[in-house]
């Protein structure tokens, strides 16, 4: 337990130098910030389940070399603790994304985008058979990212497909976020914003099925925000061991 | 005595130089597209600190107006500021500038996105009062080609317009409207046409 408030003690500090950008929390979207900017953000993932429970802290570092595209690297941190298993600490997955905005439709306080994206996970952390986390294996995921943003509300959609060599975690996957300001848009900012949002994950080669549903909530001020959201499964049809009880997800943001 | 009077002096001079240095600053306002999110104005704002010298950054999310100085000396080229604006990722509809010496420059209001190609909505402020006022600014707004859709609203006095930007712009439209006799940010309606509007139309009229 000490592990944990001490990664997430870092994470919070860490966090403080980090910049991020805008919502949504477990989702994605298509909204790039300024071309020629480097970016850093964070959110720890505490990721508790039926083998064990897991503590993700990365590191994201972003560049976007125009304001269309983006490359970042996600150097993350791990903790696992697996119930009559392994616990300890390692690196987990480094990740390389990157991005091209391929649409946009601006109008006055509303925006529509749309991205295409890929997020290469290669093998520097333990076999753990975490996914998304910590697997030690390489893997290529391939999607596309729309979202609608207005004044009033935000709606993100993604979708696409993970393939590993070895089809251990070729996955489809489909989010939806949704996301809604309680206080009037002000600049500089000060936003409380909730989120709702779903995750569809359907791992082919195993046959597991999850539907995962985060309640997320923002503190938004003019550059830093302070993000947090539990998840929880709506549909949990994976192997006897391995289903999840709930995630939670804490994020500082900050932009500079 | 000796003491004060150059404190006084020097004090003086700086308040002198003070409002000369303030005297000689661009005011640019650009009308921004794509401000979907406070996020996305600090996005803008940030894109724009890298005009070194850059004072008075306002952003109004709602209506996307966007403004600020920037020293006279420099000579910032509306094309600059376009461009700047394209670079932070949004769009740019309809810029201004007054510049120092009292030229004021304005661009052609026509949608400087390539990715703006096609129909586009837009909100802006139009005066008015009543339903006359409405059915006169929705007449005048019809009146130009390319304007699909118009509505607007009495009580907030925000007009949505749809139109297709390569047949006109928002400049055209605001002109058509101002001829009307209604006063819209950029553009006002001449005194006569005001004062020609039936009493229940005499709106308060929009000042700089």
């Amino acid at each position: 337990m000490k592990t944990y408030q001490w990664l997430l003690a870092i994470s919070l500090l860490t966090a403080t130098r980090i910049l991020g950008q805008g919502p949504p929390i477990t989702a994605d979207k298509p909204i790039m910030l300024g071309g020629g900017s480097f970016t850093t953000k964070t959110l720890t993932e505490i990721r508790k389940t039926e083998r064990g429970t897991f503590v993700y802290v990365p590191l994201m570092l972003h560049y976007l070399p125009s304001s269309n595209s983006l490359v970042a690297v996600h150097l993350p941190y791990i903790n696992y603790d697996i119930e009559n298993g392994a616990s300890g600490s390692s690196l987990a997955d480094i990740k390389i994304m990157g991005k091209y905005q391929f649409y946009r439709k601006d109008a006055t306080g509303k925006t529509f985008r749309v991205v295409a994206k890929t997020l290469q996970n290669l093998p520097t952390g333990e076999e753990l058979d975490v996914m998304e986390l910590s697997t030690g294996k390489y893997s290529g995921y391939y999607g596309i990212v729309a979202g609608y943003e207005t004044l009033k509300y935000g709606i993100s959609n993604e979708v696409g497909y993970n393939w590993m060599p070895d089809g251990t975690f070729d996955e489809f996957r489909y989010k939806l976020g949704f996301g809604l300001p309680l206080l009037k848009p002000q600049y500089p900012n000060k936003q409380i914003n909730l989120y709702f949002e779903y995750t569809n994950s359907w791992l082919v080669e195993r046959d597991w099925y999850q539907l995962l549903y985060a309640q997320g909530v923002q503190l938004a001020l003019k550059n830093i925000t302070f993000d947090l959201a539990v998840q929880v499964p709506l549909v949990n049809d994976v192997d006897a061991g391995r289903e999840l009880r709930h995630s939670i997800f804490l994020g500082t943001r900050f932009t500079f | 005595m000796k003491k004060a009077l150059i404190v006084t002096f020097v004090v003086g001079m700086m308040t002198m130089f003070s409002a000369n240095a303030q005297k000689k600053m661009d005011r640019f306002m650009v009308q921004v597209d794509g401000l979907g999110c406070p996020f996305c104005a600090y996005g803008l704002e940030k894109k724009f600190k890298e005009f070194k010298g850059i004072k008075n950054v306002k952003i109004d999310i709602e209506t996307g107006d966007f403004s600020f100085n920037y020293p006279a000396e420099k000579a910032l080229t509306m094309e600059a500021v376009e461009k700047q604006v394209e670079k932070a990722g949004y769009t740019p509809v309809t810029s201004k500038i007054e510049r120092a010496n009292g030229k004021v420059e304005e661009s052609k209001g026509s949608v400087l996105s390539d990715s703006g190609e096609g129909t586009i909505t837009k909100k802006m402020m139009v005066a008015g009062n009543c339903g006359m006022c409405e059915a006169r600014i929705s007449k005048a707004a019809k009146s130009v080609n390319g304007v699909s859709d118009i509505s607007w609203n009495k009580e907030t006095k925000i007009m949505e317009v749809s139109f297709d930007t390569g047949a006109t712009s928002l400049s055209k439209i605001e002109m058509a409207i101002a001829k009307a006799g209604h006063d819209t940010k950029n553009h006002k309606a001449e005194k006569e046409t005001y004062n020609e509007l039936p009493a229940c139309c005499h709106y308060e009229r929009i000042t700089k």
